[in-house]
């Protein structure tokens, strides 16, 4: 009997120590000052993951397109297949022998070139492996390129975009809304996770 | 109560925080990856879209066509080549999985030299001293005391090895690997010898026959040709000649061709023959004439009472054979790999002669050879030549070594004695793409590219309805600084110049080829040309060669039932209680691909156990000797001893265990090492008549060491997920 008395009281005790520690005014700043770094840094980590990621040379695609060079002049994949694909450090300098020869990403695309080495590239738009997605389609509806990927031409690197399940759908779902046939294949399970 | 709820929301909000520190982790992990086009593309690639490649797969010696898809200079996935007769278009688990070879993060990645035997620490070289080192391994040595030892060697560096030790009077290499004499393919070859009188591999048309008798043949793990055999065994079930084919598999062991099986019988190990011959005599008896010399003297009950089959099944299994359209018998590994083995073959290949299917559809056939190299030897050598070898460098006979594409370190029993024969070599050159044991031992590391980075060509022995040589290319750049290992020798022949030079003319490894191919352009293939540039073309936008209709040799065997078969009961070494069945693992195979991790985490097809070697013991032998799942036993042999835990497997005879070779590796890389037991620890140096190592000739005994060891197995368990 006593055993047990003693047992409760112990917890009451514990029970009590918490709850009197937390009504204490410095453990509770202390408490919020904890949540707002831990928010904070949580804030700052979502913050990073929608930041275009580093790149060997920081690709101009706004001068580019300015220029009036067509996307699939570089990434004529998309045209053909599933994957647009990178241009070659041969293709970069082909144009670049004869212009803008000179600023500092330019001394970068030389070295490579020089050295016969590929750019590693840092991929911006990476969709999981259980996806099939082809861009040959997607152009062959007519879509172009800024409808997934953003205002390329206006940028630097492409800025992030959240491709999500619902975010594709959305889009089929938009625009075949009144073409039940294809709204049932372009929301079917296996069109995409196949 | 109000204290608690704020208590609640508090740690709601912390771990809705953690959460999101959660999350901001999971974005950035994509930025670790990075993307390399080319610097220079191919104008026959375009940019995001695939380029295949026709090549072969140098997985097992089956030499299967495949067809590699490709992505800016990456090999993405294999498949089988659709046009190549031995493939069809489909490949087995070890043909896919090829590209970890590839991609295998533990490749040697430039020549090096190995300061002391046994260390892992290498100090690099340059190709140059390379070749410089290898002509000098060869001119300042006696030619006699040269030696080459090939495996899963790719065929044209055989023939051009053949070439130069020709040209330098030095002894031919020796081509050995576990693949093929543990499925004792010399045996087979030497049985065809015996009764066709020509020494070569047969090929069972295994699609056409409406009976089929397996004698321990594998047929669809591993057995000589396992994808155009499992082919040939779907068209056999799908009726392809007007009704569903009958299998009947005699082995101790249910493999998983037994598996699929109509019937299987557990004989005793070693005494498939027997049953065969006793098959062969009970039709001849049946068949109203007088019976052929070679089933004169069959003791019938004899058999029944050795074998352990019964006597009505056995009458049962002579009509099934008997009153079959297209009865097919083939001989097996378990059948071949006995003391037995090579009477054995005869009683299973005489029983095609008896019921005449020797060119027959569903029958028997040969493969004609090809004029390319064709006076080379093609069948692997036998164990006892390679005990020849390993006496010769025990005696110091042999100054310099080189190896190529197979492992004898772990490969061959230990009782052999390979290792202490190779530390009385001066010189040990391999040329070896992983870190297997042997090329530790070795004092020089020369590798090669691997398979997807390779020329070649593989001729193929069995396994297609026509006569067919595999071209092999690179489907992507060298990944590393590796160099061909003809060109290396090539460059070292160069260099050494004069009289071998001459002899041995060629350029590089491209010209070798191109010359070897000369002789089939005026042969009529599939396709023809007049020169060999245009042969060179279609030749590596296919894939190889081969006839434009199917058509093989078929066997004469007049004498096959003219003279009496040898009946001896099989012979095993050891005082043990058990019958060591030791088999080939589909999807290690040799060992060779134990450090590829998606076939070691690819579940066994009978015991789904991964990652892991087992011992499988039938459940009532195991509950005498009180052993359950996963408990750890000690398999002990006179010649060497292992530890492995129990699999309970009902489909094996209760005086059987059987165990999977392709664990145990003490070097090999990071997936393979220090994983499971190596079964040739437990095997002998007995051979069969023919000369081949006689695998099924041990018995062991075994112990219980009270330790567990639980394997990862992908089948339920009971008592687990509410399986009684």
């Amino acid at each position: 009997m006593e055993n047990h008395s003693g047992s409760t009281k112990q917890e009451n005790r514990g029970n009590g120590f918490i709850s009197k520690q937390l009504h204490n005014p410095i453990v509770q700043i202390g408490l919020g000052i904890l949540l707002l770094i831990i928010l904070g840094g949580a804030g700052y980590g979502l913050y990073l993951t929608q930041l275009s990621p580093p790149q060997p040379i920081q690709f101009p695609h706004v001068k580019h397109v300015s220029m009036g060079v067509q996307c699939l002049y570089c990434h004529p994949g998309a045209l053909r297949g599933i994957s647009p694909g990178l241009p070659t450090v041969t293709k970069c300098f082909g144009c670049h022998q004869q212009v803008a020869k000179t600023s500092p990403e330019l001394d970068k695309l030389v070295a490579y070139v020089k050295e016969n080495k590929a750019i590693s590239w840092v991929p911006v738009f990476i969709l999981p492996d259980f996806v099939y997605y082809s861009h040959r389609p997607h152009i062959a509806a007519g879509l172009n390129c800024e409808n997934c990927h953003g205002e390329i031409g206006q940028e630097t690197i492409v800025r992030l975009q959240n491709m999500n399940m619902g975010w594709c759908l959305n889009c089929h779902r938009t625009r075949f809304k009144d073409n039940p046939v294809m709204l049932t294949k372009l929301t079917d399970c296996v069109t995409c996770h196949k | 109560m109000s204290r608690q709820i704020s208590r609640r929301d508090f740690l709601k909000v912390t771990s809705a925080g953690l959460a999101l520190a959660g999350l901001t982790g999971c974005g950035p992990l994509s930025r670790y990856v990075t993307r390399e086009p080319y610097t220079q593309m191919p104008e026959y690639t375009y940019n995001g879209l695939s380029t295949y490649y026709a090549t072969a797969c140098r997985e097992c010696p089956a030499g299967c066509g495949t067809v590699v898809r490709t992505m800016q200079g990456r090999a993405l996935k294999i498949e089988g080549n659709p046009n190549h007769p031995v493939s069809l278009g489909k490949t087995c688990a070890r043909g896919q999985i090829a590209l970890e070879g590839l991609y295998n993060p533990d490749r040697y990645q430039y020549p090096a030299r190995r300061p002391q035997r046994g260390s892992e620490a290498l100090s690099p070289i340059t190709w140059d001293e390379a070749v410089s080192l290898l002509s000098n391994a060869l001119t300042s040595n006696q030619p006699s005391e040269i030696a080459f030892l090939f495996g899963l060697t790719s065929d044209h560096l055989v023939d051009l090895v053949t070439e130069i030790t020709t040209a330098l009077n030095a002894p031919t290499p020796l081509r050995y690997n576990a693949f093929e004499t543990v499925e004792a393919r010399a045996t087979l070859a030497d049985v065809a010898n015996r009764i066709f009188g020509i020494s070569a591999i047969p090929f069972f048309d295994l699609a056409n026959a409406d009976v089929t008798f397996s004698f321990g043949a594998n047929f669809l793990e591993t057995y000589l040709s396992p994808v155009a055999y499992a082919r040939g065994f779907a068209a056999m079930r799908q009726g392809h000649i007007g009704k569903r084919g009958y299998l009947v598999q005699f082995e101790p062991r249910m493999s998983q061709t037994a598996v699929v099986a109509d019937e299987w019988f557990p004989v005793t190990p070693g005494t498939e023959g027997l049953v065969a011959l006793a098959i062969g005599r009970l039709i001849a008896e049946g068949g109203g004439s007088s019976i052929p010399a070679a089933y004169q003297d069959v003791d019938v009950p004899g058999i029944i009472n050795a074998s352990g089959i019964n006597e009505s099944d056995l009458r049962r299994l002579t009509k099934i054979f008997s009153d079959a359209g297209h009865a097919l018998a083939i001989p097996g590994s378990s059948a071949l790999a006995s003391s037995n083995g090579l009477e054995a073959g005869e009683s299973i290949l005489t029983l095609n002669a008896l019921v005449n299917n020797l060119g027959q559809a569903g029958g028997v056939f040969l493969t004609p050879d090809l004029p390319v190299h064709a006076d080379n030897p093609k069948i692997p050598n036998k164990m006892g030549e390679l005990n020849d070898l390993i006496q010769r460098m025990n005696s110091g006979a042999v100054k310099v070594l080189f190896i190529h594409g197979v492992n004898p370190v772990y490969e061959l029993p230990p009782s052999l004695g390979f290792t202490q024969a190779l530390n009385q070599v001066p010189l040990v050159i391999s040329f070896a793409s992983f870190p297997d044991e042997t090329s530790l031992q070795a004092d020089t590391i020369l590798p090669d590219h691997t398979a997807l980075e390779s020329w070649g060509y593989q001729k193929i022995l069995t396994g297609a309805d026509r006569p067919v040589i595999s071209g092999l290319q690179p489907v992507v750049a060298p990944f590393y600084d590796t160099q061909a290992t003809a060109d290396v020798l090539l460059g070292a022949v160069q260099a050494i110049g004069g009289n071998l030079a001459t002899a041995v003319p060629y350029t590089d490894e491209v010209d070798f080829l191109q010359q070897s191919l000369q002789g089939l352009i005026t042969t009529r293939g599939f396709f023809n040309t007049t020169d060999i540039l245009s042969f060179w073309q279609l030749w590596v936008k296919n894939g190889g060669w081969w006839n434009e209709s199917a058509g093989l040799a078929s066997p004469a065997a007049q004498a096959a039932l003219t003279s009496s078969l040898a009946k001896s009961l099989p012979e095993f070494d050891g005082e043990g209680e058990f019958y060591l069945m030791p088999y080939f693992s589909t999807l290690l195979s040799d060992g060779s691909g134990a450090n590829k991790p998606w076939l070691q985490e690819t579940p066994d097809p009978t015991t789904t156990v991964v990652w892991n070697s087992w011992v499988e013991i039938n459940p009532t032998t195991a509950d005498r000797l009180g052993l359950v799942d996963d408990d750890v036993v000690k398999v002990s042999s006179p010649y060497g001893e292992l530890e492995a835990a129990v699999y309970r497997y009902p489909a094996i005879r209760p005086d059987t265990i059987g165990i999977a070779f392709g664990q145990g590796h003490t070097a090999y890389g990071r997936y393979a090492q220090n994983r499971g037991a190596n079964l040739t620890t437990l095997i002998g140096t007995r051979l069969n008549a023919s000369g081949d190592l006689a695998l099924c000739t041990v018995k062991v005994k075994i112990e219980k060491t009270g330790k567990v060891q639980k394997l990862a197995r992908f089948e339920g368990q009971p008592g687990k997920y509410g399986i009684p």
